[in-house]
Order: structure tokens, then sequence, then C-alpha cells
């Protein structure tokens, strides 16, 4: 039996009157049968949470017809049981949960349902043991992290006993751990239970989880089949501003140097693993391993932290050491990555360097400045924080207006305001009839840029960015990455980056400081870092997907190397142990 | 600042006060409250603080953490206490300054005003830190249910109670964190006259608000999509139930009330 038919869903809206209706959905056409296992994956704005919500009529198609399990969602009788068996988890993990304890939240939608009280405690206790989360019980959600309170949103609609579960993103709010252990849960379910499972993602590692794949792109359905089948259309896939995993890319690049035969595409770590594991043992050298260049370390120190504790809520119920002796030097013009889980204290480390913190013990010196009292705002202008989803924070009429705030606060002429705005919409790419439109009508990625422009209009020599690409598909992180560069590159700017994309991380900072449990556990070259793979693993921390196929061929044969960052490094590699 | 708000929180536990139905816990306070207003002596008063101090050492809330909740009243106590030492009509003229008199009277008074204050907080405090919200919003609503009679939407507003409180930590930890992102963008909170202060909150306030809607509506549809539709045919995990522990404090209450109300008509 089929769980989703869509067929022929047109959707249109209306964005302002007199306006012709934009189309979010296009002749969109697709099956999902039972207890299959689909993702569907696309560019931001592509039309795919529009199609989510037609799944369990929260819309309604404007042509064609969407049929869940043999019922019609425009059957306004049939609504309630159509949500009942396909169940919608969302992307924010806050704005789902309706409840002050994990467990009255599970009971919202049985409660709704009407079913007896026994029978929705027995719902509870089953729903909550399938996400691992029955600890939590009494718990207050609000306590808990994003990941775990995306399990019990998904707890909670599996207390509907629904046949189908649809995630509308919702793993693009959470850090890998809390990814990982979703996607544990999703294929457990699909596997045990015969649920049937529509991802809509658009991190393509877990799309190749998944046993088929459907790409839509301007509401259109691009192509659909196995992961490997469409990945294999690369080209179609970067059109479409999505990215494939760096194994497979590895693969096709490997293909198309020549360098192996054609085989298999491998779209996860393991397939890869024993693709490439034919190569090995074929060179008895060594690779000679490229010496690290030092000549940062001449350059001009412009962060100095030393011995840096800080406490929240001392001496209260909550106390919480988030630092514990953290010391770090950051020089002129590098680019610094700092990893680390959610509540490693790298958030509370990025905010003692504007002085948004000052440090209870220990010391901060920012290019002489030291952030106390008055100096508090000298160092505000030599340091510019972005926090996370910046675009949450603009306010004003105009994009134009919204940039100069900083600006304005600091008493420019209006003529210098102008300047500057203009060239950081130029930096970040914004184009500059944006200026004038209200930055509540442009696009998450657009309005992104607006509020990092607003921070780099006010020139910082450091620049420190937490998760800047968080919730962007592959195209618009690169875009983002790509006029960090420049700055660097035009500005000699100072980037302090935390990330949790260890593949972003690898490909664009010099150096890397990794954070556990409040303390500064490792700096150094990114290569020295990623190189310790046992030790980030130890603190439960990824390498990039390359780096971790390289470190097992090494385990296999010691001859090829394990520190290799990026695909291109990989492929000469490659050519290194199979010319000889 | 906003940390030291203990009303509204819940502190979890098992005394026989956090088992008790909610609606026994809300019918009390509600007693207790115009027993309050009903003393008129330090007999009363003396009645009322003890009944309170006995209910707050078997309810198991730490008292420390309770009297902080009086903290952000501070202000407002000593506003109506000076108030009242300087209007309250008295004979007793302790000391004179031009047309202010400050009596025996007015002194009583504020004393008397302030403690009432103070404990109508610390009453309405032990009933909020020993019921969750859900529970306590299920008793006002199924004490309330009479009025759906006469279209009283009292479901919903029990619904939107609880979604409040639900949403204040959230909230809270939000403004805070637009608060940080502003002043890291150039914004000032501190400088400048109570207008320009003022001020210089809208850059605050407007991406609340904006954020405010935008969760308001995504929890919206994750309702609707869980199948809520109103009061139409919900059960509740838990249903009200009176037990042993409700007959108990009842008991008790009704004989201090009895004993409370024969001290204020003997004396």
């Amino acid at each position: 039996m089929n769980s989703i038919v869509v067929k022929d869903v047109k959707y249109e809206y209306i964005n302002r009157e007199n306006e012709k209706p934009s189309e979010a959905l296009n002749d969109i056409s697709f099956v999902v049968k039972e207890g299959e296992f689909v993702a569907i994956v696309g560019r931001n704005g592509s039309g795919k949470s529009t199609l989510a919500r037609h799944l369990n009529a929260l819309l309604l198609p404007t042509a064609g017809t969407v049929c869940i399990f043999g019922k019609y969602t425009n059957a306004e009788d049939l609504i309630w049981e159509i949500r009942s068996q396909l169940g919608m988890v969302f992307q924010n993990p806050d704005n789902q949960i309706v409840a002050t304890t994990v467990e009255e939240d599970v009971a919202f939608g049985p409660e709704n349902l009407g079913i007896e009280p026994a029978d929705i405690r027995r719902r509870i206790d089953e729903s909550l043991e399938k996400v691992n989360m029955s600890k939590y019980l009494n718990h207050s959600p609000y306590m808990l992290s994003g990941g775990q309170k995306q399990r019990v949103a998904i707890a909670g609609v599996l207390a509907m006993e629904p046949k189908c579960l649809v995630l509308d993103e919702a793993t693009s709010m959470l850090d890998p751990i809390g990814r990982n252990d979703v996607m544990k849960i999703l294929k457990k379910l699909n596997i045990d239970e015969g649920i049937t499972i529509v991802l809509i993602t658009h991190h393509m590692d877990e799309a190749a989880q998944a046993q088929r794949v459907i790409l839509i792109d301007e509401g259109k359905l691009v192509i659909e089949g196995s992961p490997r089948a469409v990945f294999a259309q690369t080209e179609t896939i970067k059109k479409a501003g999505m990215d494939i995993p760096q194994v497979s890319s590895f693969y096709v690049s490997a293909v198309d140097a020549g360098i192996i035969q054609k085989d298999q595409m491998p779209v996860v770590l393991d397939e890869s693993e024993d693709l490439f594991s034919k190569y090995c043992f074929l060179s008895k050298k060594h690779a000679t391993l490229p010496k690290l260049d030092n000549n940062l370390l001449e350059k001009e120190k412009v962060i100095e932290v030393r011995d840096l504790s800080y406490i929240y809520m001392p001496d209260a119920p909550l106390e919480k050491q988030a630092l514990t002796d953290v010391s770090l030097d950051v020089y002129k013009g590098e680019i610094l990555g700092i990893i680390g889980h959610t509540g490693s204290g790298k958030s509370t480390l990025i905010q003692h360097l504007n002085g948004l913190l000052t440090p209870k013990s220990g010391s901060i010196n920012v290019m002489g400045v030291v952030p106390m009292g008055k100096a508090l705002k000298e160092l505000r202008k030599k340091v510019g924080l972005i926090f996370q989803n910046p675009e949450d924070q603009l306010f004003e009429e105009t994009v134009r207006k919204d940039i100069a705030f900083g600006l304005r606060k600091r008493g420019l002429s209006d003529l210098e305001i102008e300047e500057r705005v203009t060239e950081a919409a130029l930096t970040t790419g914004l184009p500059l009839e944006v200026l004038d439109k209200s930055p509540f009508e442009l696009s998450g990625g657009q309005k992104r840029r607006v509020a990092i422009a607003g921070v780099i209009a006010m020139e910082p020599e450091v620049l420190v960015l937490d998760e800047p690409t968080a919730g962007l598909d592959p195209a618009g992180s690169a875009e983002i990455y790509q006029f960090l560069l420049k700055l660097r590159q035009e500005r000699d700017t100072t980037i302090i980056i935390v990330s949790h994309t260890m593949e972003d991380i690898a490909n664009y900072c010099d150096k890397v400081a990794v954070m556990d449990h409040g303390k500064l556990v490792l700096v150094g070259k990114t290569r020295e870092v990623f190189n310790n793979k046992d030790f980030l693993s130890q603190i439960g921390l990824d390498v990039p997907q390359i780096t971790e196929l390289f470190y097992r061929l090494n385990k296999k044969d010691p001859h090829i190397r394990k520190d290799i960052l990026t695909v291109e490094e990989a492929i000469s590699e490659l050519k290194r142990i199979t010319m000889n | 600042m906003l940390k030291n708000i203990t009303m509204g929180q819940y502190i979890p536990g098992n005394s026989i006060i956090h088992r008790a139905d909610p609606r026994t816990k809300i019918i009390w306070t509600i007693f207790l409250m115009i027993g309050l207003f009903a003393a008129k002596n330090i007999f009363g008063y003396a009645m009322v603080i003890a009944m309170v101090g006995i209910i707050l050492l078997v309810s198991d809330v730490p008292i420390a953490y309770t009297l902080r909740g009086l903290k952000p009243l501070f202000v407002i106590l000593i506003i109506t206490a000076a108030i009242n030492v300087f209007t309250y009509p008295g004979d007793t003229v302790l000391v004179s300054l031009g047309v202010l008199k400050i009596t025996l009277e007015g002194i009583t008074q504020a004393i008397f005003i302030a403690i009432r204050l103070s404990l109508m907080v610390i009453i309405g405090s032990i009933l909020t830190l020993t019921t969750t919200p859900i529970s306590l919003t299920n008793g006002l609503e199924t004490l309330m249910a009479p009025l759906k009679k006469i279209r009283v939407p009292v479901h919903e507003m029990a619904m939107m109670m609880s979604i409040a409180l639900r949403f204040i930590p959230t909230l809270l930890e939000e403004t805070d964190r637009i608060i940080k992102a502003q002043s890291s963008r150039g914004a000032d909170f501190d400088t400048g006259n109570f207008l320009e202060k003022a001020k210089s909150f809208i850059p605050v306030l407007i991406p609340l608000f904006v954020s405010a809607f935008k969760r308001a509506e995504e929890l919206a549809t994750a309702m609707e999509s869980r199948c809520y539709r109103g009061d139409i045919n919900r059960t509740r995990l838990k249903e009200l139930n009176y037990t042993k522990d409700d007959a108990k404090i009842s008991i008790f209450l009704s004989i201090f009330f009895v004993v409370f109300i024969l001290t204020k008509v003997f004396t």
C-alpha cells in the first residue's frame, strides 16, 4: 500500500495584494510506499517545507491531490484521521513543545484524540522508551538540549501511534550529537516498527542514509531514486544548490581524474572504505608530509586570553562552571575555528572577547585593550561578534538603516555611513537594490548577510562568528565562507568561527581550538588538530568524512597519510599511492 | 535582574502540599488571602503568619528561596509603607513636619500593609512553587467549568495561560540574547536620560515581538498537526481526583478558620 500519493500538486500563494501569486509548488508528483525511508532534499526556498505542510493537510493544494493512506487531504472530515496517522516534527524544537513537562507534552496528542487516561499513560511510556528519553519523564523541556527536545517532539508524535512520520528539517538546528541520535532513532523506528519516514533535509549525509532521495528545486521534482543514483548526477545536484557527501565527491573526482576504475559510487563512509581498501598496500613509501608553515607565529598577537574562568549563577542551585582556566592566543589575520559540544563553553568564551561577559578570574587583552568599564566600548569597536541566527536581530524599516545602526550609534557622518553601508553590502554579496527594502521581506540567506554586513560595516579588526552557516543550504554556506575569506584577504581581519560543521572548519580555518567541559583541551594548526582523531572521538567530536576515510585506510596501510583535510588533498594522496 | 522572580516557578517535591489536588490549593489560597484582609489587629496577623509558616514548613520548599521572591517587591513595599506613614489619619502624633504628620497609627498601618503584601506574595508563591503550571491551569479550568455554560471560553483561557507559562523561560533567554547581540552591534542601554534609555530598547523589542509572533505561528501549526482542536472530545492524562491529602488539608484549614473567626468575634 502507498503511504503518500502526491499527484500534480500546485500551490500558489499571494505575497501582496495586486501581485502575481508566487508558485511554491509546481506540478509535483511522487509516491511513498508504506515502510519506506525517503529523504526530500532541496535548497532553502525550494518548496520542501511547503510540500511537507501538504502532507497532513496543514496546507491544501491549489491544484492536484494529496492522498495519505487512501484518504484525500481536501476531504475536511478526514483531516483529524490523516493527522493522527501522519505525524509531523518541525524545525525548531522550542516552538513545538506545548507543555511544561516532558510527560505532559507527550500526552498532548493522545489527549486531543480523546484517548483514555490509562491508555495515554501506556503510550507515553512506550514512546519515550522508543526515543530513549524515559529518564526525563518529569523534566522541564526547557532544561533539555536541542537533540533531546527534538526526541521529545518525536515521542509526542509517536504517542498518537502514526503510521508515517514526516520531519521538516527537524535536524537542522541540532548539533552533530543531537543529529546523530535523531537519525538513529528514525532508522530504528523505520526498521523495527515499520513506520514510514519522510525526512526533509539539506544535509546530504543524512539523505545518503535513506532508501530513496527526492531532490526538489523551484517547486519541481528534479530527480528521484536511490541515493547512489541521485548523487551520481552531480551536476544536476550542484545546479539545484546542493552538494554530495565528501566520500561521493571524492569518488567522482577520482574517476574523473582517471585514477580509479568506474565502480559503484559510495554514498556512506563504510562503502567508501570498502571501495578504497583495494588501493591499500600499493605504495611502499610514506608520503613526504608537507611542512607546516609557521609564519603565522611571527604575526602580531591580537588576542591574549590567560587563565580565564567563568561561573554562571555562582552560589545558586543551578551554578555552572562554564570556563576553567582557558588560555589562548590569536594572531593577526588568522582564521581560528573553535569546536566543541553544545555546552562546552564556546559561547561563553567568545562573549568574553567583546566584553559581553567580563572576566571574573583570569585576564583578556585585545590589542592592548582590557575589558573593563569605559574600555568596553573601545573593545566592541575592535571586536565584532555575530551571534547564531543574527537575522533574528534585524529591526529597522530598511536594510540600509539596519546595516547603518551601529555606525549611527558611533556618530559617523552621513556620507561616511553611506559609503560604509554600500561597501559592506558589496562585501557580503548583497545586491544594492535590496538596501531600500524591508529586511523582513528578504530570504533567510539574504537576511543573514544583512546582519553580518551590519557588523562588518563597523570595520572590526577581529570578527567572531557563532555558527555563521547554521540552517543554510550548501551553496549558501559556501558563499558566506567565500566573503569571509575575501574580508581577511582585503583587510587582514582576524576571524574566529565557532562551528559544528567539521568540513568547513577543515576547509577554511588555519588553526583550531577544541573545547570540552569548559576547558580548552587542544589548540593547533587545523591539520595537527584533526590528526588527533582518537582524542576527538573520545570527547565525542567528529572529523570531516574524508579525514575519517583516510584515517581508516591508514589503519590498514600505514603508508597512507591520515592527515587529509579536503577532497583535493585526498585526490593527490590517492594519486601518489597508485602511481608507484 | 530577572532571575530573582520566584513567583511562577515550580520546585518539584513530594510533600502533602505538592500531592494535593490543585483545586484544593487554589480554593484555600483564596481563603487565606481573604483571611489576610480580614485580619485587623496583631492577633489576626500573628495567626495568619503562623499558618503560612506551617504551610511553608510542610510544603518542603526552600524558605530562603521563597523569601527571595520578595526582593523585587521591595520598592513597592517601601513606597506603600511611606504613603501610609504620612497619610493615615491618627491622633498620636509622633513627629510633625509642617503639613506632614507621622502618627503611631500611621506607622502601625504601614507595617501591617507591608506584612499583608509580603504574605500575599508568599502565599501565592507557595501555590505556584508546589503546583506544576499544567495542573494549576487544569485546576482553574475545572473550577471555572460552570462558566462554560454562559459561553466563557474557559478551556481556551486555561490553554493560553499554560502556554504563556511554558514560554516564559524561553522568552527570557531570548531577550537576554537579543540584548547581547544588539550590544555587539553598538547598541547602548546604559547611558542617556530616561527617554533615550527607553528608546534604546526599540532594537530589542521589535526583534522580540517578531520572534514571539513567529513562535506563536509555529506553535499553532505544531499543535494543529497534533490534532488540537480546542475542547472538542479531549481527555486528560491526569484526571483531577481528591484524595486523603486534600481531606487532611481541608480539615486542618477549616479548623484554623473557625478559630480565626472566633477570635475575631471575641476580641
